[in-house]
This record gives structure tokens, sequence and C-alpha cells, in this order.
């Protein structure tokens, strides 16, 4: 009985304000906080409001046959908490039902997993809890910041005791075989979740383009090529922005429509069903090894590592972050360690990205600054407030620093 | 297609922008097919145009034969090919050292050729028989009365020493000026005032001299002699300077005119300019068929000034040349401080004092930063003395002002380039100084703002933010490494041949437009 297997991202950063060089020593406060509770109230309305409402009304009129999963940062439930509680209170219900699993991820999606190992494990250490408390649940899959994935975090993943990792089906890596199974990582006990790009992205992306040949995309439509799966395949995986429900592709597209008649029309073919990840790995058996030889994410077409670290710029100051890692976890300072913490948020390098061409659109489309060189510019001014005035604050004294 | 292209300067020889833009758009439109000739006030030798038939005003002639006569209307003598100095420099742009892959040897040498002279054995610079001084002084005068409106409305009345036509000896002379003198009629009053009683015969007058409105009159005077003697589809004319000439051909060949508009008065002197000048401005758009705008913000900014139509107003935007000289300058640069350059003149429009202040606050954090200001105007004393009042002199240089490759040895010399300009229609310099590597910073009151991705942007009044931009560039060394890569594959995109392409397109689209009519 083949499956279709929804995750959907959750993330907001806590974005900076300008930060001139004139304010180094001056201003410890980096974050807007205007624009960053904008950013979420926005959001909220088009999107994580009406999408959980669909949702929890997916859920209840299928009596619990539709499920759904989340990975949902550290820095996205603070802001929720912050800005728009009622977001937060909704994820909340949705955990009450039983139909939603919750993966574990970097409390502050972070690119820890590639740089630093123990702030890795510290960090996933601090979502697995924030979760406990926030949904009463406890994270048994892992999905790294934006699909960030190789055998070596793996290993790491599997050493906090998860079961399994999604990750992105890249054909590279994949090969002849289909992402349509279950896989086991080169880390024993450790499963992997493959991304079923092409599907993934018909909604993701595709949805609303009037050139694509197969637009208007129907809910019978997307259901007939999941059908089609049947018999060469066990699960499809679906893994997406939850933005892309009203915020990257409007009310207007109709995808809240789409999505309303999504699950019943995958579950008119009597063998298909909705499973979480965990539930996956429990019921699948693993058809093969697979090896991530090379560092994959979902970012772009090339999907790798260069939306963050593609030049020199982002090299640098992702560098330049890592490094004070040692210095400041000694400080014992909860604020200091904080505020860190955030700047390591992987969004601001994303910023910096200069990949132009058919994706630079994208990131110039997320990001809050001018141009990747101001971006880095204003990173980088911050980063070294904080590298020489922070870090040498004594631990009452920079409360204000957590705005 | 023919075109006829009125110009005000032509490099080596230039006080800014326009004369390189020329140059640029030119040599493009020769590679699309589009026959030029390229008039200017005056040549001083050592121009370079191979690609098309550049001329001086002042050496027009008309033929020595009657009009209507079966000879040959029109004299060209061509130059043969002389290894001297024209041909050198050439060569020395073909040939520049270090590596260079087969194909792009063979091409140079096909332009060598070509320039030497090739198959025709000819450069194609054309010298005109001087005609005009020696025979309209041999003409008799009279004296008259005259009435003139001034632009500006003002009226005066005057004694003018008047050519006396009907005891005129030549019946050619005769003809020329009756046709000179119908071509005046033909005019708006504000261009008609502007045309000389005479034509001086100071072939020596250097431009942006004297009274730059005697000049534009002698100018239009001059090209109007030409229009008779050689067929064009089309008359092109360049700033204000030229644009009576533009309308008065227009008037007297009923010639399609497309007028290029690369700065406004208003670019150059804010709500205080010239009022005469933008009346001359005014006239040039209302007269044109189609307008060219060197940016957006220019085209909108007409748009605002002079109330002309967006719908006649196209946009094309300038390309860049990459000069072949960057290597060997930059081997050459041990200069111990960071050099943060502001390269154009030191007028109003190019926001120096935005320059100086930003650097007043940069100094204090980068002690051997040294900022540069190349480059002479207006207010070039002020800023000297608000360098000193700001106790900066010690990182503040004024170079005066730079030619030729003086102009490249400090663009190469920059660790940044600054372009804070107030109003700034295209700002071709920046584009120059990505050529030579430096990265930029340009005021996004600039029409190449709209172009590149890759400079940083400020409104120019933000002196805290520009300050804080030259900080950064200065400080962090990965910054000016991207960047300036970046920049420079974006302006290697930039390429002239797009904007001849758009430009030859507005050609068509006017003259199937004119047709119609």
């Amino acid at each position: 009985m083949p499956s279709v297997c929804f995750y959907f991202q959750v993330h907001q950063p806590y974005r900076l304000k300008h930060y001139p060089f004139f304010k180094i020593h001056q201003d410890h406060r980096y974050f807007d906080h205007d624009k960053n509770s904008g950013i979420m109230k926005k959001v909220a309305r088009k999107c994580y409001l009406p999408a959980n409402q669909a949702m929890l009304r997916l859920i209840d009129r299928h009596k619990g046959k539709f499920r759904i999963s989340y990975a949902i940062t550290g820095v996205a439930v603070e802001q929720m908490r912050k800005y728009a509680p009622d977001v937060l209170q909704s994820f909340k219900d949705l955990a009450k039902t039983g139909c939603v699993e919750f993966l574990g991820e970097t409390y502050y999606h972070s690119l820890a997993g590639v740089y630093d190992e123990q702030e890795f494990q510290a960090q996933v250490a601090e979502h697995a809890k924030m979760v406990q408390e926030e949904f009463n649940y406890k994270p048994t899959v892992f999905r790294n910041t934006e699909l960030i994935y190789n055998d070596r975090i793996g290993a790491a993943v599997g050493a906090l005791g998860y079961k399994a990792v999604i990750a992105e089906g890249a054909d590279d890596i994949l090969g002849w075989r289909s992402p349509n199974f279950l896989y086991d990582s080169t880390t024993p006990n450790l499963r992997l979740l493959l991304k079923n790009y092409r599907l993934s992205d018909d909604i993701a992306f595709r949805f609303s383009n009037q050139g694509w040949a197969d637009f208007p995309l129907t809910a019978p439509k997307f259901a007939n090529w999941v059908h089609q799966v049947s018999g060469n395949g066990e699960i499809v995986n679906l893994f997406m922005d939850y933005e892309t429900f009203g915020e990257h592709q409007w009310e207007s597209t109709g995808i809240f429509e789409f999505l309303d008649h999504l699950p019943a029309e995958i579950m008119k073919h009597p063998d298909w069903d909705f499973q979480t990840p965990t539930q996956v790995v429990d019921r699948y058996r693993p058809i093969a090894p697979i090896s991530f030889g090379r560092t994959v994410s979902w970012a772009d077409i090339d999907r790798d590592l260069t939306a963050w670290q593609g030049n020199h710029m982002q090299r640098s100051a992702l560098q330049q972050a890592f490094d004070l890692g040692n210095e400041v976890r000694s400080r014992n300072n909860p604020a200091a360690l904080d505020l860190w913490r955030r700047l390591l948020t992987s969004d601001h390098f994303y910023y910096m990205c200069t990949k132009w061409m058919a994706d630079g659109d994208v990131h110039a489309y997320f990001s809050p600054y001018g141009s990747p060189y101001e971006a880095f510019i204003n990173y980088m001014n911050v980063l070294t407030d904080f590298r020489q005035s922070v870090l040498n604050l004594k631990p009452n004294s920079d409360k204000e620093a957590r705005t | 297609m023919r075109i006829l292209m009125l110009g005000w300067e032509y490099p080596p020889h230039i006080s800014g922008g326009l004369g390189t833009a020329c140059e640029g758009l030119t040599r493009a439109l020769a590679r699309q097919g589009v026959e030029i000739d390229f008039v200017v006030p005056h040549l001083f030798g050592g121009e370079n145009a191979p690609h098309m038939k550049l001329m001086d005003s002042t050496r027009f002639a008309p033929p020595v034969t009657a009009m209507g006569s079966s000879e040959p209307r029109y004299e060209e003598q061509y130059q043969q090919p002389v290894p001297g100095a024209h041909a050198e420099s050439i060569l020395e742009e073909l040939f520049i050292p270090g590596e260079v892959s087969p194909e792009r040897a063979a091409e140079r040498k096909e332009k060598a050729a070509a320039a030497l002279g090739g198959e025709k054995g000819l450069i194609r610079t054309i010298r005109i028989p001087s005609y005009l001084s020696p025979y309209m002084k041999g003409l008799p005068t009279r004296k008259v009365k005259k009435k003139r409106t001034l632009p500006g409305g003002t009226t005066v009345e005057e004694e003018i020493e008047e050519f006396d036509l009907e005891t005129g000896q030549s019946q050619t002379q005769g003809i020329i000026l009756r046709t000179l003198k119908h071509a005046e009629d033909l005019l708006p009053a504000g261009i008609r005032a502007l045309l000389p009683h005479s034509l001086s015969d100071d072939s020596q007058g250097g431009h942006y001299t004297g009274d730059l409105f005697s000049e534009v009159g002698q100018f239009t005077a001059r090209v109007l002699a030409l229009a008779k003697e050689r067929k064009y589809d089309m008359i092109h004319a360049h700033d204000w300077m030229t644009f009576p000439a533009g309308v008065a051909l227009k008037a007297l060949t009923g010639l399609p005119l497309v007028i290029h508009v690369h700065s406004l008065e208003y670019d150059r002197s804010g709500e205080n300019g010239n009022r005469q000048i933008e009346e001359v401005e005014k006239i040039g758009l209302d007269g044109a068929d189609t307008v060219i705008a060197v940016s957006h913000y220019t085209r909108g900014l007409i748009n605002q000034r002079h109330g002309t139509s967006l719908d006649k107003i196209a946009v094309v935007h300038n390309g860049v040349y990459s000069k072949g000289a960057i290597d060997q300058y930059r081997q050459e640069r041990n200069w111990p401080s960071k050099i943060v350059l502001f390269l154009g003149r030191v007028t109003f429009q190019k926001g120096p004092d935005y320059f100086v202040d930003a650097a007043a606050r940069v100094i204090p954090h980068i002690p051997d930063v040294l900022f540069v200001m190349a480059g002479s105007g207006d207010m070039l004393p002020k800023m000297v003395e608000r360098v000193n009042e700001l106790g900066i002199g010690s990182n503040f240089l004024f170079t005066g002002f730079l030619k030729g490759q003086e102009v490249e040895k400090m663009f190469s010399m920059a660790d940044l380039y600054v372009m804070p300009s107030v109003s700034e229609p295209f700002g071709i310099s920046a584009l120059e100084a990505i050529s030579f590597n430096a990265p930029v910073i340009i005021s996004r009151q600039s029409g190449v703002s709209e172009v590149l991705s890759h400079a940083l942007k400020v409104n120019f009044w933000d002196v805290e933010q520009l300050a804080n931009l030259v900080i950064s560039v200065l400080k962090y060394p990965e910054l000016r490494q991207d960047i300036s890569v970046m920049a420079g594959e974006e302006v290697r995109r930039l390429r002239w041949d797009a904007s001849a392409v758009k430009t030859a397109a507005i050609y068509s689209k006017t003259l199937a437009r004119f047709a119609r009519r």
C-alpha cells in the first residue's frame, strides 16, 4: 500500500536591522523588530493561519487518514510567540490531532551541521526540547537545514538517536534509482526519505506558472501523477516550504482549493494513503543503502551549498562566525550565546548569494537587502560588534542585546 | 542606412562622457551596417574614427561647382594611409600585450589590415576643401538694421553687416546663401535667433569656451550647408548644442530627426539651470520624431521637465569598452595606501561635496586611506576649502583635470570608485572604473544604476551610508574581490553592440512612422 508523505518547512529568520559601521561598539541591538514582526504577521495572515486551518479541516474531514509533518525552527516559534501567538496556538491544535509529526532540526536553522558538530548537537537538542515543550512531541525523524545532507551529517544525526533523515532526491546521488522508496543511509539504523523533487516542485514552484505545459494544475491531475507511481514505488515524498500555500503561491492562484481537494483525490485510489515520516520508516523496508558522497541541499538548480557558501563573502562570513564558537561557549553567558546563534541562521548567508541568473531572482525576492553586498556589509558590521564588544560584556549588562 | 549625426566632441578631445558615448555608439552602429557621417564643430587631429566619416564643421564646403551640375557635388579627399601616429594608435589598440587566442589574433590581424587600408588602401577620414571662410570673406556686404528675438523673449534691434546677395559675384555662392536664408525662414524663432550674422573665421574655437550660444549658432549654420550635398535617411543629434542644427536640418531637408539626450541642463545645474539652454532643449524635444534617453531616469526627467510624451522617448543605455592597458597599469600599482577615487567634473551635478563629507567620516576609522578628487570644475575651490576646514588634507588629494592615459592610470590605481552624483543621466565613468577592476559605489540618482546589479548603491544625500559603504569596501577584502569580479562580468555584457542594435531598431521604427505620414 503506497503512501504520500507530506513534509513542510516552517521558518522565519531574525532579520538584522540596518547596521552601519558606525554602530560598532555603540549599539548591540542587531535585529529589526518592526520588519520581523511585520513579516511574521503578513505570513501568518497569508499562509500560516489559513493553511493551518485548511490542514485541520482536512484531518477532520478524512477522519485522521490525512497526515502531514512539519519542521518548525526554534527562531520561527519564538517569533510566533512574540508576534503572532494565534499561529503558534493553531500549530498546537494540529499537534493534538495525532495526525501531525514534528521533525527535529537545528533550533537556529543554521549550517552547524557543516561547520561545527559540537554546535550542531547543541542546537538539535535545544530544538527537540522546544518541540517537546510546545507540541508535546519527541522528534524521531530529522530534517537538516534546507535539506543539507551528506554521509557525515548522517552519522552525526544517527548518533543523536534519530531513526531517519529526510533529504533531497538529487539526480546525481540517485542515479538510476527512484526516490519513491525508503533507503538505508551509510549510518546503521538511519533511514533516508528522499524528496520527489519533480512532483514537489510541481506544487511549490510551477503551480501558478502559466507558461508551464501542465498549467493549470488540478488535484485530479496531480493525484493521477501520484497514482502512476503504483507498482514501481512505495512512497511519494512531497517536501516543500509551508509558505507555498498563500505566500509563494498566492491565494488567488487557487492553491488552497487545490490543497483542499488533493487528499480526497489521492485516496480515491484505494491503495493510496497518507503517512508521516516516522510511519513510513516503521511500515516500509529500506530497499538498498545509498551514499551521499557530496553535500546535497534542496536549494536552486545546483542542489548543493553554493547558495550559502558560493562566494568569498559567504565563505568568509561563515568561517568568521563559526570561528567564534569555542570563545562564545566558554563565556558561559546565555544571552551572548543566543545572540551568536541567531547570527548563525543560514538566511544571513543566503542573502549574500551572488549567483544571479535564474536562481538569483529567488534570492532577491526573499532578501531584505538591496544587494548581496549590502547583506554582507551589514552582517560583517554586526559580527564585528559582536566579536569586539558583546563578547566582552558582563553577563548582566547585555540583556538589552536580546531583542 | 545613412545617418547624419551631429555631435559636439569626439575623443580624445573631450570634456565629459558625451564624446566617449558617441564613439562607442558609432563604432557599434557601423558594425550594424549603419553608415554615419559624424559632424563636430571642430576636429583637433588625433581623432581615430575609421568606422565612419568624421567631419569638422568649420571645413564644410558646399561644392565649388554649381548645384545641380552633374559634376561630383562633393569632394571627398581620402587620406592615403601613412604609417604615422594614426596608424600606430590603431595598432596599439589592436596589439595589446599578453596571450591571445588564435581566433582573437586573426580578428586583430584583420582589423589591423582594415585600419591600415585593407582592400581599398584608404583610411576613411574625410577632409573637405575649406570653403566658408575664404568665400564668405570675398562677398560684398551691406549694413542693415534687424530685429532679433533672443531666446527668453527679449527683442533687440541691432545694426548688422549682411552679405549682399544682390551684388554677389558668384552664382554658386548666391545659391548657397539663399539656401541658408531659406532654411532660416523655416526654423523656429528660438533657433533663428541663435544663427550668426556671419560665419566666424575662427576655426580654432574650442568647445565650451567663449560664448557657447554663438558657437551653437555657428555650428548650426555650417551644418546646414552640408545637408543638400549628401543623401541621408535620418538626422541624429546628440545633446542640446546640436539640437538647433538638427531641427534646422529637419526643416531644410524634411528628414526625420532623432535626438539623443545624454544629459539635461537640470542634471548639470539643478533648478538654477540656464533658461536659454532649457529652451533649446525643448525646441529639440518638440522638433524630434524620436527622442533617445540614456536611461529610464533621464526619460522620466525629460517627461517631467519638458512635458515630452513618454511614448516618444526610447531608452538606450550606454555600453562600455574594456581597455587593453589595464594589466600594464595594474602592475605599476604600488601605492602604500588605499585609494578612494572621485573622477569627473567638480560641479554640482557630480556631488563632490558628498564625497568630501563622506571622506571626513571614513578617515578616523581608516587612517591610511587616500581620497582622490580628479577633475576640475566650478566647485573645486569650494572643495579645497572644505577639505581644509575639515582638517583632512593629509588624506585628500586634488589632481586637477586628467586626460587620456592619466585617467586610465588613475582608474587602475583606485581601490574604490565613488560616483555620488546628484543627477546623473547615465554615468559611463562607473563602467570604466569597473573595467579597471575597481568596485564602485554609485548614487541611485544615476542612469547607470539601472543597468548595474553588482555595484553598491546609495542615495547621494546619505553621506553616512556612503561612508559606511566606503569603509566596508576597504575593510572587507572579500567584498572587493566578489564585487569586482561580478561587476566585471556584468559590464562585459553591457556591450555597445546591444545599444547599437536598439538604436538601429529605433531608426527603422522612426523611418517607418515617418514614411506613413
